[in-house]
């Protein structure tokens, strides 16, 4: 009970680190506070249910298509609402975040009108698949989704410490102008950064489908919300804050659910950010520096 | 005459207008020290349970109902503000949408008191009591040609506007104060307007504070309107809804929220087919407007034109000074 227990919180926080892990590439290199990446993920969830559920093809294809369409969605979201807005000079720097709320709200609504308001069950014989192991049944699904979440965290940390593209976006988060004086091209960085995100958001989509067999136009806001909430707890920016932030969240929400009432669970996020930024404002593993630029 | 010319469904709608100017100005005083606080549903949805619950189980007056809930919805502003105030930019917008998340999640679930995700219902309604008051008193409404739906809307729409165009004065009145100035001293550059000797916590806490208790009023006032409330109505659309107010008519002056939430209250009534769309709509005119007019359609320079229009026009007929 116990052990199967951990591990369903360890499936939910890889989900979440997944999650955590767009809007934590996007706001390292950006600085912005991508609203709109819910609502990506929840597309990507909804590709996955179109490939498989209603058109009954195979689940690698889901995949590839939900990248496609989350990576295009990102182009899209860089381009009409991020880009223009760094080609105004001195507009407020709120105004990246509103109008990424703008988007979300855009996007939720539009799943409403094209997917319909109710669930959807996410059918495919894999979610099935189990293996016992002792009295513990392991899906085979929550195993690929702890390992995906391990790759995407290392391909990721790996990417932007040892290759020349993650040194130029590293440049390019330090400061944009000095970057692009050296001879980065910024335009394309800020762009692949956010369909970077925003296919990770797809990625974690399909995942959520598979493991709760249920997707909702709703679930983009929640599940951005508590992605928010991992980055402030693992510190903004920080890859493997993100990780085991989702990790921490992930567990926290099974057990009070087990142990606890389930009915608060949703705002254990929103408490845990609340004490954190009290406590140590720049998250489990921020350095002191990085939050000096805004 | 008079009789025709009353509309209850337009007296509705009206009033709801003039709710949401009041949320559209709560919106602006934390916005006018430059703070983003996505909170302000939640302490809408604080003063309407407030309220609510007191009137309903102590049987106390709405007018007493609805001061306590605002002041409530004010102190418990003071005191989120200022452990959160220490945050800035988009991690204060982050900490009081979350705020607004966890207020939501109390009332779904403290069902003994709210009555969970079902709501409140028979909560006195403002407009019903005063027409039994005034019945009491031997007033009828057919003395004036009206029914008794008709007053009761009337009444409603009446009260409410009397306490915007106090609520307006007020903060016009403030905005031309000293604490009008500090809070455009601290928009404009916190550090600097710190070594001119405001003290800035005080000034960001009163703006968080005065912005809560105003939503909570506007909270209180909706609850004894409706007489019917649930915490859906408190989530996080309605923080987007008074949010655009302040982006589409603009944060500068108080007449920009106030002209965002009468317009966009009026566009759905107007138009019937937006309303399924709304959202969406309200999705793109956002991002439009961050790109093309961050400051919103209504600032300075367009209420300096708007005033110069209009003396020009008195002085032609000669009513000017």
């Amino acid at each position: 009970m116990l052990i199967e227990q951990l591990i369903n919180g360890i499936t939910l926080g890889s989900i979440y680190a997944i999650v955590a892990l767009g809007f934590t590439l996007v706001f390292g290199v950006l600085g912005i506070v991508n609203m709109g990446h819910g609502e990506i993920f929840m597309f990507g969830a909804f590709i996955g249910v179109l490939v498989t559920t209603t058109f009954g093809l195979p689940l690698w294809l889901a995949f590839l298509a939900a990248i496609i369409v989350t990576a295009f969605m990102g182009y899209l979201l860089e381009r009409f609402a991020l880009r223009p807005l760094r080609n105004h000079q001195g507009s407020n720097h709120l105004a990246p975040l509103i109008s990424t709320i703008g988007v979300s709200i855009f996007l939720e609504n539009l799943s409403h009108h094209l997917f319909g308001p109710g669930n959807h069950p996410f059918r495919t014989p894999f979610a099935e698949m189990s293996i016992e192991i002792g009295s513990v049944t392991v899906y085979l699904v929550q195993i690929v989704i702890f390992v995906i979440s391990l790759i995407l965290m290392a391909a990721l940390s790996f990417w932007l410490g040892k290759t020349k593209a993650g040194k130029a976006l590293r440049a390019v988060a330090e400061n944009l102008e000095t970057a692009s004086l050296l001879g980065v091209d910024t335009k394309k960085y800020i762009t692949l950064t956010v369909i970077l995100a925003s296919a990770m958001g797809g990625i974690a989509g399909i995942l959520v489908g598979m493991a709760f067999n249920a997707v909702t136009p709703q679930m983009g806001l929640s599940m951005g919300l508590k992605g928010l909430a991992i980055i402030i707890l693992g510190g903004m920016g920080n890859v493997k804050g993100a990780m085991v932030g989702g990790l921490i969240l992930g567990l926290a929400e099974t057990f009070i659910v087990v142990y606890g009432d389930s009915g608060y669970r949703d705002a254990i996020a929103f408490i845990a950010i609340i004490v954190i930024l009290l406590v140590r404002p720049q998250g489990l593993f921020g350095q002191k520096t990085s939050d000096v630029r805004r | 005459m008079l009789a025709e010319l009353i509309n209850p469904y337009y007296l509705q709608v009206g009033s709801f207008m003039l709710i949401n100017i009041i949320l559209g100005i709560s919106m602006y005083i934390t916005l006018s020290t430059g703070q983003l606080s996505l909170a302000n549903a939640g302490f809408m949805g604080i003063g309407a349970y407030t309220s609510a619950l007191l009137t309903i189980h102590f049987s106390l007056p709405i007018p007493v109902g609805v001061v306590i809930g605002a002041i409530f919805a004010g102190l418990l502003g003071i005191v989120v503000g200022l452990p959160t105030l220490r945050l800035k930019g988009v991690f204060l917008a982050i900490v009081t949408l979350g705020f607004g998340e966890v207020i939501r999640v109390i009332f779904v679930n403290w069902e003994s008191l709210t009555k969970g995700s079902v709501g409140l219902s028979g909560i006195p309604h403002m407009g019903r009591e005063l027409l039994k008051t005034v019945k009491e008193l031997g007033f009828e409404p057919k003395m004036l040609g009206l029914q008794n739906n008709q007053f009761i809307f009337m009444a409603i729409f009446l009260i409410l506007l009397v306490i915007v165009i106090f609520v307006i004065w007020f903060f016009k009145r403030q905005n031309d104060s000293r604490i009008g100035r500090a809070f455009s001293a601290i928009k404009l550059d916190e550090q600097a307007a710190e070594s001119m000797g405001i003290n800035i916590t005080y000034y960001k806490v009163l703006a968080f504070a005065q912005g809560a208790l105003l939503s909570g009023f506007a909270g209180a006032l909706f609850a004894h309107m409706l007489g019917y409330i649930s915490p859906a109505d408190f989530a996080y659309h309605k923080a987007i809804d008074i949010l655009i107010f302040a982006v589409l008519g603009g944060s500068e002056v108080i007449w920009g929220p106030a002209f965002g939430a009468f317009f966009l209250t009026l566009l759905p009534e107007v138009l019937r087919f937006i309303s399924e769309y709304r959202y969406m709509i309200y999705g793109v005119i956002i991002v439009v407007m961050m790109v093309v007019r961050p400051q919103g359609l209504i600032d300075l320079n367009v209420v300096k034109w708007i005033k110069r229009k209009t003396t020009r026009r008195g002085l032609k007929n000669g009513t000017g000074n």
